[in-house]
């Protein structure tokens, strides 16, 4: 039996996503590990905040650096952890809330996007319905390529060739992460349910 | 020889539009992806701006999804115990 290139194509892509989902699983397992053995989260807010930050740096990390949005999510969630360690750290719990929110925002505002320019209209002579079309499309496009900037990180510095294939490669990460999230999630309820 | 604009705007480095070209290779790596978006026949610029779209939406499904994962995950692992038996299934598949 032969296998069509394409099918070829799946298999490889296929066991290449399988080793992400291990190399993922033990990064994010490890640095849970060490961040739990030296900080209480008590909390299940501050919990699901540490597990977030570091399945981020996770899914970021086993990169190796070599794709632009994994170095501005490790930036970015890394600041997100050394304050989110200061306020955990501090005796004051009511210091804690007002804290959380800001390490939220931090990780956020790099992805809010940026306030629009308004485009000033210029009189134009009334164009064929087809060169209008074209013209819509256009903007639509520019306006949608600024959203896809604000959503992959690292986006807002790139160029339109390099968004694509960041893009691409930061959907397959995000994949990865929400695999691994789910069968962990789903045999742990499988367990308490026991 | 006719100078596409799509070659021009991907020669000058930095350029806000999106080639042609791109597009296509977007779409059929997407498609892996995202299965309705089909072949088509009209206008590039119409189809690049509906495969920019889907895309943005399912980023933004993949992010509330790790979000839902992180909140259910944070009620299920209170600690990543060394005897916990999540520790030990984990342990075997690393």
């Amino acid at each position: 039996m032969t296998f069509s290139p394409s099918h070829r194509v799946d298999l490889k892509r296929m066991a290449s996503k399988a080793s992400l989902k291990q190399k993922f699983l033990k990064k994010w397992m490890e640095d849970l590990r060490t961040y739990g053995s030296s900080n209480p989260f008590t909390t299940v807010s501050e919990r699901k905040r540490i597990i977030k930050l570091s399945a981020d740096i996770a899914m970021a990390s086993i990169q190796e650096g070599a794709t632009k949005w994994s170095r501005a999510l490790i930036e970015n969630a890394s600041q997100g952890m050394d304050t989110f360690k200061k306020s955990a750290m501090s005796d004051d719990r009511g210091a804690r809330l007002p804290s959380a929110a800001s390490v939220a925002k931090m990780i956020a505002s790099k992805k809010i996007s940026k306030s629009r320019r308004r485009r000033t209209r210029i009189c134009k002579p009334p164009r064929p319905k087809r060169l209008q079309a074209r013209s819509i499309a256009k903007r639509l496009v520019k306006k949608r390529t600024q959203v896809l900037k604000n959503l992959v990180p690292g986006g807002e510095s790139m160029d339109d060739a390099s968004l694509i294939k960041e893009t691409l490669d930061y959907i397959m990460s995000l994949q990865v992460q929400v695999d691994v999230m789910r069968s962990l999630a789903c045999m742990s309820e499988h367990l308490h349910r026991k | 020889m006719s100078s596409r604009r799509a070659r021009q705007s991907s020669s000058s480095s930095g350029s806000s539009r999106i080639s042609d070209d791109q597009i296509i290779e977007l779409v059929s790596k997407l498609r892996q992806f995202l299965p309705e978006i089909r072949d088509n026949r009209r206008s590039n610029k119409a189809s690049a701006s509906k495969v920019l779209q889907e895309t943005c939406n399912y980023i933004r499904n993949l992010h509330r999804e790790v979000d839902d994962l992180s909140e259910r995950l944070s009620q299920l692992l209170s600690t990543i115990d060394a005897d916990s038996p999540e520790a030990a299934i984990i342990r075997s598949l690393i």
